[in-house]
């Protein structure tokens, strides 16, 4: 590495370190991108950033729990690697693979060198002893395929890794991640141990399908992000769709948390609400009336039941809207 | 590193807060590791003091790791953070003749004469530490650490303060004395309550492993509803357990020997190389459980528990069927596909779009019902489990139908939450169904459910 990268890498480390000097210059700046966050989300992320330590994020679907990984890259200037987690998921996919294609394609264009290496010696042994000294061409970096985990290690200046959806994943494959999210490093049995040459900033998301393992937990600083409360979340759609009028904005909002007390098999998420402030607004509706929410129930509710739930307690719910409408 | 500075720096006073914070997480229920500890230790160090509702934040996301843990602490946090109030300083009267008094020598007379509330408090705070105030765990105990506290508070002093003056005799200190009589009463008094909260917080835990240790030996049949919602969390950690060792052995299982036949054929596109190598795999071996229990009112209670245990229990571990019945049978597993475990045992427990007959409990129209519509899901792979008392009205329960289940399964295994020296007595037709049981057990707490499911998952599963 040259002098003037080094320089130029420690200038953009102590930038980095200002601008999260503080929760509040986190909660700012995240504002600055668009993302509001109370001060637990915003405590816990500069806490997590200056001890060092991955956040497991928590909460029902759609609240914003990758959003957070994605602005804190933003925020912090670092590129976002994500690993999207599945059942199955193994070592191959997540950290690293070898590229069986490109051996095999070099052993066959290399066989006369090969040939010529093996037929030099006669005699078995000395043959076999001449491929030894030669065998660790075929297992070194050229032929390693770095997978998102690996890739975040090996990052120059580091990495935001949002390792999403852990829960989804089976329960070895946490345990295999807890080498990488204590040391930072990894081990490849070809190769040798792998450690970050920047400390990569690891978010994992949960959905709660499962229990995590208190090993996983123990590692992490963990953020429960719950639903928002009516004046956080018209703070949020007002960021997000600011062409939304005020007074819809407000109506929008209450409604949605009504509905959410309602007993539904998915209660509407923010990003649902954000989506329906977006076709209202496409929609060019003044206020929404009993019609326009009918005719959109299906943006926010994702299953029938619930639209049909939901419409049987219209005659119950229009009065809040009218309410909010005069107000 | 930021992580070692608590450590080094094990004096601060602050340290020690948090240690006696993080007791009284542990006592109300939150699992924290030392790691947690030092964690913690950071962040308070990069926070601060200051700000208290940063320092929860803070806090919370180094300590708590779950819903249910981020609650105990919240809660945990407010008691033990709240503010020491001392109100043993009697508010004395402008015009009070002993306010221009010469103060006694002992200090605690000085400290409450003088006001001094601060002083008061960190005193208060030295002493209940040289009482060991973090050990105190039960109710009896209050009395003691009181007196503890009082006498490290130097009490004494007090007392001996209090009598000079009134043996002085002169109006001044006479009505020092009474000051000083009335704010001692006022002092005992705020102790007490310091002492009260104390074991508020350090208290409860014992209580709860009292609680749940009961709870495990209870009969499920006689336990009162205020325990339900322990009890269910009781099942759910059980379950956790289970499924954690259950799965991880089927992990085990996956791994083989080499599969040279499926390697050969697999690599001949790579000209013989044989470079992707393919491993034999074990078939999993997913035990098939069919569940029949009698839902008659006497039952009720053992099958809710025994079903939130059953259904806890993972997929990939046990596949699972259920019929209940009555006075007549039916099959409920699509109850359990559509809705939450708990959820799927009220609506059973109301009899909710079930037709299913409350009457009498009738054993031979509901073996009939089985043999007529279900026998075919009885295969030598299917593990029955039979949730009954055998009590059949003094009818005749038609037990030899249960000899053709028995025939088909693999195991049949009856449950009766009676203790087995009841069998056979009155109505009960257990003698007559015994032949036809693999086993049978008395299940009735907690501590069986646990057992008997464990043996199933141990047994069926290599």
């Amino acid at each position: 590495m040259t002098e003037t990268r080094m320089d130029g890498k420690v200038i953009m480390n102590e930038d980095r370190q200002n601008r999260i000097a503080s929760w509040e210059a986190v909660q700012q700046g995240f504002r600055g991108t668009g993302y509001i966050a109370d001060r637990a989300i915003a405590t816990t992320v500069y806490l997590a950033w200056h001890l060092g330590k991955p956040i497991l994020v928590e909460g029902p679907a759609g609240v914003g729990k990758t959003e957070l990984a994605k602005t804190a890259a933003a925020f912090l200037d670092l590129p976002l690697i994500r690993l999207q987690c599945y059942e199955g998921l193994d070592e191959a996919k997540a950290l690293y693979e070898w590229k069986y294609g490109k051996q095999l394609l070099y052993t066959q264009l290399l066989k006369d060198k090969l040939d010529e290496i093996v037929s030099r010696d006669n005699g078995f042994a000395a043959a076999i002893d001449k491929l030894h000294r030669y065998d660790d061409i075929f297992f070194s970096r050229h032929f390693l395929e770095p997978r998102p985990l690996l890739k975040a290690l090996e990052h120059p200046g580091g990495a935001v890794l949002l390792v999403d959806e852990i829960d989804k994943a089976d329960e070895e494959f946490e345990a295999f991640l807890l080498e990488i999210l204590s040391e930072y490093q990894v081990s490849i049995p070809e190769i040798g141990t792998v450690s970050a040459a920047s400390r990569p900033f690891v978010f994992l998301t949960s959905n709660n399908t499962r229990e995590l393992s208190e090993a996983l937990k123990r590692r992490c600083l963990h953020l429960f992000i719950p639903f928002p409360d009516a004046a956080l979340e018209r703070r949020i759609v007002r960021s997000r769709v600011p062409d939304l009028p005020e007074k819809l904005e407000k109506q929008l909002v209450s409604f949605i948390q009504e509905i959410r007390g309602l007993d539904l098999k998915k209660a509407p998420s923010i990003s649902e609400t954000i989506d329906w402030a977006r076709v209202v607004v496409l929609l060019h509706a003044e206020r929404l009336t009993t019609e326009v929410v009918r005719d959109t129930l299906h943006v926010f509710l994702k299953y029938q039941d619930d639209v049909h739930t939901v419409e049987e307690r219209m005659p119950q719910l229009a009065p809040l809207l009218l309410r909010n409408d005069a107000g | 590193m930021p992580r070692c500075s608590c450590a080094t720096t094990r004096a601060d006073p602050m340290d020690r807060v948090l240690e006696d914070f993080v007791t009284a997480l542990r006592l109300a229920g939150v699992r924290i590791s030392v790691a947690e500890t030092l964690d913690a230790c950071a962040a308070a160090t990069l926070v601060g003091y200051g700000n208290r509702l940063l320092l929860k934040d803070s806090l919370g996301a180094a300590l708590a790791k779950s819903g249910r843990e981020k609650a105990l602490f919240s809660d945990t946090f407010d008691r033990f953070f709240t503010e020491f109030s001392c109100n043993a300083t009697v508010p004395g009267q402008e015009d009070d003749p002993s306010r221009d008094a010469p103060l006694p020598e002992d200090p605690l007379s000085r400290m409450l004469l003088q006001r001094d509330q601060a002083a008061l408090a960190a005193a208060l705070q030295e002493a209940s530490r040289q009482a060991g105030i973090r050990s105190i765990r039960l109710p009896t105990q209050r009395s003691l650490y009181t007196v503890r506290i009082l006498n490290a508070l130097g009490i004494e002093g007090l007392d001996g303060a209090i009598r000079t003056l009134s043996g002085a005799g002169s109006g001044v200190s006479l009505a020092q004395a009474d000051t000083l009589q009335a704010a001692r009463q006022e002092l005992t008094e705020s102790v007490r309550r310091y002492v009260e909260q104390q074991l508020d917080l350090y208290g409860q835990g014992l209580v709860n492993q009292y609680l749940e240790d009961a709870l495990r030996k209870t009969r499920l049949s006689h336990l009162e509803q205020r325990h339900f919602e322990k009890m269910g969390e009781m099942i759910r950690r059980l379950v956790k357990r289970l499924n954690d060792i259950h799965s991880r052995r089927r992990k085990a299982a996956r791994r083989g020997h080499l599969d040279f036949k499926r390697t050969l054929r697999h690599n001949v596109p790579y000209g013989g190389f044989l470079f992707d190598p393919k491993w034999k795999q074990r078939k999993l071996n997913r035990p098939d459980v069919l569940v029949i229990c009698d839902i008659s009112r006497s039952m009720m209670r053992l099958v809710r528990f025994f079903l939130l245990f059953l259904y806890g229990l993972n997929e990939e571990i046990l596949r699972i069927r259920t019929f209940v019945f009555c006075s007549n049978l039916v099959e409920v597993s699509d109850v359990f596909d559509r809705y939450p475990v708990e959820e799927a045992v009220d609506r059973l427990q109301q009899g909710a779009d079930l037709p299913i007959v409350m009457g009498l409990t009738d054993y031979s129209r509901s073996l009939k019902d089985f043999r007529q519509q279900y026998l075919d899901a009885v295969t030598r792979r299917t593990t029955v489990l039979f949730l009954g008392d055998g009590r059949n009205n003094n009818a005749d329960p038609d037990a030899r139908i249960l000899r053709e289940v028995y025939q088909r399964c693999r195991r049949l295994v009856w449950l009766n939450p009676e203790p087995r020296s009841f069998w056979g007595t009155g109505d009960s037709e257990m003698k007559r169904f015994l032949p036809y049981c693999h086993t049978a057990r008395e299940c009735n707490t907690l501590d069986h459910l646990e057992r008997v499911i464990g043996a199933l998952l141990a047994r069926t599963r290599h």
